[in-house]
This record gives C-alpha cells, sequence and structure tokens, in this order.
C-alpha cells in the first residue's frame, strides 16, 4: 500500500502530479484503517500502524494537500522556477503523510524531521531579506523542536526492555522508567514547538505571514498536525496522570487565549491565522491534558475530530487570504459568505463542522472552570476570527491570470464545502450519540453563547480597532531578540577563533601535550 | 565466542592467517615496486593492488564474520614474547574493510587528478601521491593487525611518514609549512610514545598486548607509561587542544589526500589508543581517566563545529569539522566502560552498545567525510576556488557532486537514515541508559551545530539563481559518480539495527564485557 504512495509520489515530480501526489494517503486513510505494515529491511524495517484517530487526520490532511497541491499547481505557472518548490512540496507531503503513519521511532523521527525541515524550501521562497529571516527564526526552532524529541525517544528506547523501537511499546514502558518525568518533559516541549505552544509560539504567526500561501495552507493546516498526532501517540493515555494532565491542560488555556489576545492586534490577516492557530492547538493540548489527567483513552478520537475539522478550515481560509489577493473585488460574496461561515464555526457557531468540534470536546472540557475557560476561548475565536473577516475584506488586490482565479475559486469553494460536509460525516459515523444529545434548543443556545459574546465583543471593540492594530509587538521582540542571538553567536565565534589562534601556537601546544601526559598520571596515581 | 582466540595462549597460526601478512605486505611492496618503475608504473601498480587487497579484506572479514573466531598469524612461527604476531578480531576486520572500501574510492578518484595521460611526461607529485597512498594502506593494515606495542609503533611511523609528504604534494610554501608542522608533532607523539613503551619493557618484559593485560599491574610504572602513550597518540589524532597542525595539513592537500588524512590517517591512532586501554591495560582504566577523555572529546566537538561555522574556505571548514567529528569517538572511553551499577538501571549490554556506536562513528565519518572531501576537491576544480559565500548555484552547475556532499553532511549532523544516525543514536541511548546524560547533551549540540555548518553550504548552493555559473573545467561524470558511491555507503551503514554489532562482537575486548557483568 504504501509502495504505491511513495512511488506514486515520487513519480509526480512534475508540478501536474502535485494534485495527485496525496490520493494514495487519501485512500489509505478511507479504507486502511486499522490496518499495519512491517516493511522490509530493504527499507528500513520501517513499521506502519494507522489506528482510527491518525486516520482522521491523515485523511483531513491529504484532502487539503490535494486542495492545496492544486492551489499550488495553478500558483507556480507564472513563475520562473517550480522544479525547487515542488521537491520541498514533496518532500513536506512525504513527512506530512508519513506521520501519521509511522509505528516504529526511528521511522516518526524521520517523518517528523521532513515535515518540519522540508516546509524550510517553502516558507523561503518568497526570497526578500525579511522572509529568509524569518526562516531562519523558523528552522531554530524546528531544530530546537527535534532536539528535544531527539533525547525523548532515546530516553524511551533505554526504558523499554531490550532495544525495542515500536512507539506502543516503549509508551507502554514509560509510565515504569526511571526517566519518565523528563522523557515527558521533552516530548511535551518538542512536540509544543510544532503546536506553537507557548512559551514556543513565537516562529508561527511570523512563519505563516512569510511564506506564500500555499505553503501557509499546507503548514497552518497539515503540518502543525504532526505535533497533535505526536502527542496523541506518545502521551500515556492508558494511565491517569493528574499532576501532568493539568500542567498540560494550563499550558494549552494559556496559549489558547494568549493567542486571542495577541491575534486581534495584528492588521495582517495571514499572522491572524497564525495567532487562531496557537489559539486553537492550545484547546487541543487543554484538552489532552484533561485526557491524560484521568487516563482516559478515548479523548485521543475526540482530539482527532476536533482537528480535523481545523485542518480544513484553517487551510481553507488560508486560501480565502489568497482569492482576496487575487480577486479584485468582484466576487466578493463568494469569498466572505463562505468564510463568515468557515470563521465563525471556528468558534462554534451552531451546526457548523466547528460546532460538531466543540462538540466532541464539550463533555471532556465539563462543566466547571475549565469547561467555562473552554466556553470563553471559544466567544474569544469567534472575536478573532471577526477580526480576521474585517482584514480580509481589507487586503488589496492584485490582478493574477484569470485562470488561476479559476483554480483558486474553485479550490477554496471545494475545501469550505469540505470543512463543513467532512466533519459531519466523521461526527455522524464515529460519534452519533454526541450527536442525538445535541440537538436539542438547550444544548444549541448553550453551544450559541459564546459566539454571540464574542460578536458582542466585537462589536463593542470595533472603534478601537484601529488602534489596537499594533499594539503587539511580540513579532518585533523576537526578531530583536534573534538579532541579539545572532550577535552573541558572532562574539562566541570571534573568541573560539581567538582561543584557536594562541592553540595552534607551538610553545602553548607543546606545554598543552605535556600538562596533558602528567594530567592522565596523577589522575591515575590519585584515583588507581 | 566473544573473547575469541586472542586471549587464549599459546596460539597458533589461523588457516588462513597468511592473508594478514598479505594485507600489509601487497601494499608495502607496492611501494618498493613503484620506487623501481617510476610514476606511470606507479599508478597502474596502484590499480592492480586496489583490487586485490580490497579481496583479501573481503576475505578476511568474511572468515570472522562466519566463524566468529579472530584469526592469528605468528611471524616465523616464534609464539610472543619472543616472536611478532598478528591478530585480525571483529575490529580490525571493520577497519580493513572501511579501508579498502575508501582507498579504493580514493584510487578511483584520483585517477583524474594524478593520473598520467598517454604520452604525458612524468611528474614527481603523481609518482609521490601513488607511493603514498600505497605506504599510506600498509601503515593503516599493520596498525589493525598487529599484536604488540612495538610492531604497532614501528607500523605508526609508517603510516606518518607516508602521510606527511600527501600534504605537501603541490610544493607551494604554504603546504610545505603545514607539513612541516604535522610532521614535528607527529614526531613528538611518536618520542611520547615509545619513552612510555620503554617504561612498559622495563616493568613487564613484555609488549604483546595480550600477555601485557595479564601482568599489568596499576603501579606508578604503569601510570606513567600510560599516560605517556596515550598524549603522544592524541598528539596523532589531533584530539583538542592538540590539533595544531590539522586544519592546514587536511586543507592544503590534494582533495584525495585529504580524504585520506580525515578519514583514515587519525584513526590510526585512535585505534592504537583505544587497544591501549581496553585490550592492554583495562584493569588501568578507572573513572578519573575515562571522564578526561571524554570530555577533552566534548570540547573537541563544540570547538572543532564553532570554528567550522566560521571557516570561510570549504576545505577549512570539513577539516575543523573532522576535529568535531574525532571528539565523538572519544566518548566511547566513558560510555564504553562504565562500571556496572551504572548500567543496571535499564539492564543491557549498554558498555557493547557504545562500542558498536564508537566503531561505529568511526567508520561513518571514515566514509562520509572523504566523500565531503572528495567532493569539495571536484567543487574546486569546477569553480576555481572554495569560497563559500560564492557557491550561489552550485546545486545546479554539480548536481551529483553536491547530493554526495549532502549526504555525507547528513551523517555528521546524524539525520536518520544514515550512519552518522546510528552512531550518535547508540552513543546517546547508552549515555542516557548509564545515567552520563552530560555526554548526551554534547551530542545534540553537536549535532544542531553541524546543521548550522552544512546549511551555510547549502543555502547559497541552492538558492535560485538567474545567472548560470561560469565553470572553469568540466569535471567528468564518473569521478563524481565515486564520490557519490563513497556517500552512499554512509547513507547504507544508516540500515544497521541499533544493537551490539555481529562482527564488532568478536574478539570484543573482554574489559569491555566484563565490566558489564
Amino acid at each position: 500500500m504504501l509502495l504505491a504512495c511513495l512511488s506514486g509520489r515520487w513519480r509526480a515530480s512534475m508540478s501536474r502530479g502535485l494534485v495527485v501526489a496525496p490520493l494514495p494517503a487519501l485512500g489509505a486513510a478511507l479504507f486502511a484503517s486499522g490496518a499495519s505494515l512491517k516493511l522490509p529491511p530493504l527499507l528500513l524495517g520501517f513499521a506502519l500502524l494507522l489506528d482510527t484517530p491518525a486516520a482522521l487526520l491523515l485523511g483531513a490532511a491529504s484532502l487539503l494537500w490535494v486542495g492545496a497541491g492544486w492551489y499550488a499547481d495553478a500558483w507556480l505557472r507564472d513563475r520562473p522556477d517550480p522544479g525547487r518548490f515542488t521537491v520541498w512540496w514533496l518532500l513536506t507531503l512525504t513527512g506530512s503523510i508519513g506521520v501519521f503513519m509511522a509505528a516504529d521511532l526511528a521511522g516518526f523521527y524521520l517523518m517528523f524531521t521532513l515535515v518540519s525541515l522540508a516546509a524550510y524550501g517553502l516558507v523561503i521562497d518568497g526570497g526578500t531579506l525579511e522572509v529568509r529571516r524569518i526562516g531562519l527564526i523558523y528552522v531554530a526552532f524546528a531544530i530546537l523542536g527535534e532536539a528535544f524529541l531527539l533525547l525523548a525517544f532515546v530516553m524511551l528506547v533505554v526504558a523499554a526492555p531490550g532495544v525495542h523501537t515500536m512507539i506502543r511499546e516503549a509508551v507502554a514502558a514509560l509510565p515504569t522508567s526511571p526517566l519518565r518525568n523528563a522523557t515527558l518533559v521533552l516530548l511535551v516541549l518538542g512536540f509544543g514547538v510544532k503546536l506553537g505552544l507557548v512559551p514556543l509560539q513565537s516562529w508561527m504567526p511570523l512563519t505563516y505571514r512569510a511564506a506564500p500561501i500555499p505553503a501557509a495552507v499546507v503548514l497552518s493546516g497539515a503540518g502543525v498536525k504532526a505535533g497533535v498526532v505526536g502527542l496523541l501517540h506518545f502521551l500515556p493515555f492508558h494511565a491517569a496522570w493528574p499532576g501532568w494532565g493539568e500542567t498540560l491542560t494550563t499550558i494549552g488555556l494559556i496559549s489558547a487565549f494568549y493567542g486571542v489576545v495577541a491575534g486581534i492586534a495584528q492588521s495582517n490577516p495571514k499572522a491572524v491565522l497564525g495567532y487562531s492557530s496557537i489559539s486553537q492547538m492550545g484547546v487541543i493540548t487543554a484538552v489532552l491534558g484533561i485526557g491524560l489527567g484521568s487516563g482516559n483513552e478515548g479523548v485521543a478520537l475526540l482530539v482527532a475530530c476536533y482537528a480535523v475539522n481545523h485542518t480544513l478550515v484553517k487551510g481553507g481560509l488560508f486560501v480565502a487570504v489568497g482569492v482576496a489577493q487575487a480577486d479584485a473585488g468582484r466576487r466578493m460574496w463568494s469569498l466572505l459568505l463562505p468564510a463568515t461561515v468557515l470563521a465563525l464555526g471556528l468558534g462554534g457557531l451552531p451546526l457548523t463542522g466547528g460546532w460538531l468540534a466543540k462538540l466532541a470536546v464539550k463533555p471532556v472540557l465539563g462543566s466547571g472552570v475549565v469547561g467555562l475557560l473552554g466556553s470563553l476561548s471559544s466567544a474569544g475565536t469567534t472575536l478573532l476570527m471577526i477580526h480576521f473577516l474585517v482584514r480580509l475584506a481589507a487586503v488589496p488586490a492584485a490582478c493574477p491570470a484569470r485562470s488561476m482565479l479559476a483554480v483558486l475559486r474553485l479550490t477554496w469553494l471545494g475545501l469550505a464545502l469540505a470543512s463543513v460536509v467532512v466533519p459531519w460525516i466523521v461526527v455522524v459515523t464515529l460519534l452519533p450519540g454526541a450527536l442525538t444529545n445535541a440537538v436539542s434548543l438547550g444544548s444549541l443556545a448553550e453551544a450559541g453563547w459564546p459566539v454571540l459574546v464574542g460578536g458582542l465583543l466585537a462589536a463593542a471593540l470595533s472603534p478601537w480597532r484601529h488602534r489596537m492594530v499594533g499594539w503587539d509587538r511580540a513579532d518585533a521582540i523576537v526578531l530583536r531578540t534573534t538579532d541579539t542571538a545572532a550577535r552573541l553567536g558572532c562574539e562566541i565565534g570571534k573568541s573560539t577563533e581567538k582561543l584557536d589562534l594562541l592553540l595552534r601556537r607551538w610553545p602553548v601546544a607543546a606545554i598543552l601535550l605535556l600538562n596533558l601526559a602528567a594530567l592522565l598520571a596523577a589522575l591515575m596515581l590519585v584515583t588507581g | 565466542m566473544l573473547t575469541g582466540q586472542a586471549s587464549t595462549l599459546p596460539e597458533t597460526n589461523s588457516p588462513i592467517g597468511f592473508l594478514l601478512v598479505l594485507a600489509i605486505a601487497l601494499p608495502a611492496g607496492g611501494v618498493a615496486l613503484s620506487l623501481l618503475l617510476g610514476g606511470r608504473g606507479a599508478q597502474r601498480l596502484a590499480m592492480a593492488t586496489m583490487p586485490l587487497g580490497v579481496a583479501v579484506a573481503l576475505v578476511v572479514a568474511g572468515n570472522i564474520w562466519r566463524s566468529g573466531r579472530s584469526l592469528t598469524y605468528l611471524v616465523g612461527g616464534w609464539h610472543p614474547p619472543l616472536g611478532i604476531a598478528l591478530r585480525a578480531d571483529g575490529l580490525s576486520a571493520v577497519m580493513l574493510l572501511t579501508t579498502a572500501v575508501v582507498i579504493g574510492a580514493v584510487c578511483l578518484y584520483a585517477r583524474g587528478s594524478f593520473g598520467l595521460p598517454a604520452g604525458a611526461d612524468e611528474r614527481r607529485a603523481p609518482l609521490v601521491f601513488w607511493i603514498m597512498l600505497m605506504g599510506v594502506w600498509s601503515g593503516l593494515n599493520a596498525v589493525w593487525l598487529a599484536g604488540d606495542l612495538f610492531s604497532l609503533y614501528v607500523a605508526l611511523e609508517l603510516l606518518t611518514f607516508s602521510a606527511v609528504p600527501l600534504v605537501s604534494l603541490d610544493g607551494s610554501a604554504a603546504t610545505l609549512e603545514a607539513a612541516l608542522r604535522y610532521l614535528l608533532f607527529a614526531l613528538i607523539g611518536s618520542v611520547l610514545y615509545l619513552l612510555g613503551t620503554a617504561l612498559l619493557y622495563g616493568g613487564y618484559g613484555t609488549l604483546d598486548l595480550v600477555l601485557l593485560s595479564h601482568v599489568i599491574k596499576p603501579e606508578p610504572t604503569a601510570f606513567i607509561a600510560a599516560s605517556l602513550m596515550t598524549a603522544g597518540l592524541l598528539a596523532k589524532t589531533a584530539l583538542f587542544p592538540l590539533h595544531l597542525w590539522l586544519p592546514p595539513a587536511h586543507a592544503g592537500a590534494p582533495a584525495g589526500g585529504s580524504a585520506l588524512l580525515s578519514a583514515l590517517v587519525v584513526k590510526g591512532s585512535f585505534i592504537l589508543t583505544v587497544r591501549l586501554w581496553f585490550e592492554a591495560m583495562p584493569s588501568l582504566l578507572h573513572l578519573g581517566t575515562s571522564q578526561l577523555l571524554g570530555a577533552l572529546g566534548a570540547a573537541a566537538v563544540l570547538f572543532g563545529s564553532v570554528l567550522a561555522l566560521r571557516q570561510a574556505r570549504l576545505k577549512l571548514m570539513i577539516a575543523y569539522s573532522t576535529i568535531a567529528q574525532i571528539g565523538y569517538l572519544f566518548f566511547l572511553f566513558p560510555l564504553a566502560s562504565a562500571p556496572a551499577e551504572a548500567t543496571s538501571m535499564f539492564g543491557d549490554d549498554w558498555n557493547g552498545i557504545a562500542w558498536t556506536g564508537g566503531m561505529m562513528q568511526l567508520v561513518a565519518h571514515a566514509t562520509a567525510k572523504a566523500a565531503m572531501f572528495m567532493a569539495a576537491g571536484l567543487i574546486a576544480e569546477a569553480l576555481g576556488h572554495d569560497r563559500i559565500a560564492e557557491f550561489a548555484g552550485l546545486g545546479r552547475a554539480l548536481p551529483v557532486t553536491m547530493l554526495a556532499f549532502g549526504l555525507g553532511g547528513m551523517s555528521l549532523m546524524g539525520l536518520p537514515p544514515s550512519g552518522g544516525f546510528v552512531a550518535k543514536a547508540m552513543l546517546l541511548v547508552a549515555a542516557m541508559a548509564e545515567g552520563q546524560w552530560w555526554w548526551a547533551v554534547v551530542i545534540l549540540v553537536g549535532g544542531l551545530l553541524a546543521a548550522g555548518y552544512m546549511f551555510r553550504v547549502f543555502a547559497p548552493a541552492l538558492a535560485a539563481v538567474d545567472v548560470t555559473m561560469r565553470r572553469r573545467v568540466v569535471v567528468p561524470q564518473s569521478r563524481q559518480a565515486v564520490v557519490l558511491a563513497l556517500a552512499i555507503c554512509a547513507m547504507l551503514l544508516g540500515l544497521m539495527p541499533l544493537r551490539p554489532s555481529q562482527l564488532l562482537e568478536v574478539g570484543r575486548p573482554a574489559s569491555v564485557t566484563a565490566l558489564t557483568r
């Protein structure tokens, strides 16, 4: 199965193939849920496994990749060097798809590395100095996350009896590991970078703002889900970890609110979406935290449902920005109407996919303080999304080729439709119970009030909106910090060079050599 | 099976033990004949020796792999301590193979730079190159096989004296100075080593590794001898802070020579250090010593990587990266000699995993670094310079070479699937399992820095440019293919499972195992 995927994907080296490339993965998501496969040693002995939550994520991600591939194909036509972008695109795609299916540690690490690092090539395609700088920040964060994860994986391998490399066995052995706490901290840090959890979030809005729109579509929609599937597969949900769960929930909620507060101060709609992603991933993390605290394995499926909606909606909204940039204002209704539905759906507007997603996680959040905070974050999301719609309407339009516009508009409408229909299909087939409870007037009202509050807040804040924009200096701070770090690195480098010059002088080297011999002898005399 | 024949004295000749002599004598004979035949003959001879030498290495390694036993050959039929024993255990087999592969690749590659077209006048540089290539090969094989400290000294000298001329082949003042620097420092190292050997002989009456391990006692004579020999060997290995000779020498040599020096020659004295501590005097290897060696390695990793980041020229960058990669090798000392109580927490053969990981790092670095130096040579030939800042568009001009360079770089960074990944993963795992997490941090930071310096090359090389690069010379595809093949070898090593390797288990020093149990 995957062989077909791989060859299909690699043969599609022309940009034309970008649409076709993710199709095998989509097929796998639909038909191969629960399947597993051990590849022969020639292919590194990677093992594949697709459980239901991962299949959901895979399905949504590959759907988005198909749509985005179509977009990217059209977008690449009038660009000078499409081959380079295509190669990075396919590499990122391989990682993004593979990460959902990898069953062994090495395979997962490889795929995670691919989806994180190959995306650099997509981000820097703008080519300006500013974009390159942001690309470096992205890579720095990605590599930081990789380092956390590698260390965590090493600890997992150490703790598992024998040298096993299957994720499931390693995670099953985690609770009894002497290195348990360190492993869990590193796992959360590593995946937290990918998810943009506070305080590791600063790369996300910057990157989405700098990346070309097709890249932003897949990164925000599908790429980030590598972090979600990571937490799903690596956190030990089979036992209850109250302290850990609460910590994770707190981190998640902080991120959820930080995303809203920082997001409404942005003027660029792509940056607004970036902050919204921080917020949404925060909600997901909070739900996972509760699941971890109570040892609830069922939470994985609910989170996957929530993430499916986010994949399609966030990807779709980025396409909307693309349409707004391309369309010279003639058929705004075809843009703004679905965009409104999608955006407000993210906040939980009844009967949308977002509403279903919120329904799915509602029982987990409960009705206590956490539940209230969850509802408040929905209100915040609504507020943020209204801000996004306002900024979207204000996007200045360029005038691209007609064919591209048609493709763009079709992609947009297709994704918009999918983001409403797919969550319904998912919830009806997998969580029928949740639905029957939900379709009552009371619960509709309950789901509706955060949206209403958010809307009212937006209306109340609108007179000050132009003043709020530009409040947030987070981006500037990040850029300044990286500049300082770069300067510091330069200083370290310079002093190391001076040290090198000193060490490479004859008398110094000779003295060091003799001292080393003396030191060795002394050490042995003392300890021996 | 683990300790093999080496520890059971008196020994007898293995049935195919004569091949061990052949492994040393074949290239040595080539050197002698070349002196008679002159330049063109030397090249032909080297090209003829190459497949034979590879075949010998293959047969020896295959035999050890299948039988699971070490090979021994007593020269002249005399037993140690009177006679000289050649011994091939799993480690020797791995090193013989690595040497054969790298030298084979260098031979094919160097036909382009030192090959004499028919009818051309003979020149000095090609003659010296081919002779010294065979000299290095002979010296290396002798280091891998010799069984006593004096034969090892002779082997090491043969290696040094063959390696030094490779540095100054172009005869310029700068490379001559680099070669002299190398020669002088290596000589100081030799003197220290010889002094230590003399002390040991005076104290114990034997220099045979196996016999010595039985009689050596923790007492001042042994301590002083061990520290003198170790310091001398570290000077030859260019371990930080004794690296003064390495950057100019490795960057100044022609690409094929740099590949040999960086991939193999420095490993000779390293393996000797390993044999000294783990085989001849395991009872002397205590916590303090092993941690000191590891700490020097850690300093080398950080220092070499930071400096590699700051080099403007590609070959110097690769040379400093060698300093860093040598550092990783020395993690072997603390990680493969952990006391039993440290490894018991997770109950597995962690010393053995560290042992395999360290050797894997050696082999992966040898193949990857040789490929990178040769790729750098092709780049320099094509562009006429190796200034990293002016590499824009190189990815399009030399795609195969850049691919090879990139694959080598992946191994240095420790990205999967590559030999470097397997090696670093094993060292990391062992470090965590033995509770020596500080080495794990250094390994990770070293990987990040390596990613940094590889990125510096790749960012301009892969950037989209409108102007096509002006190339001075068109580099033939065949030479690019050789480099790529070697880089792919480094990748294939990544298919190794993450457990103690079967081949390396043969004759693994009892100390590495004994300390675990």
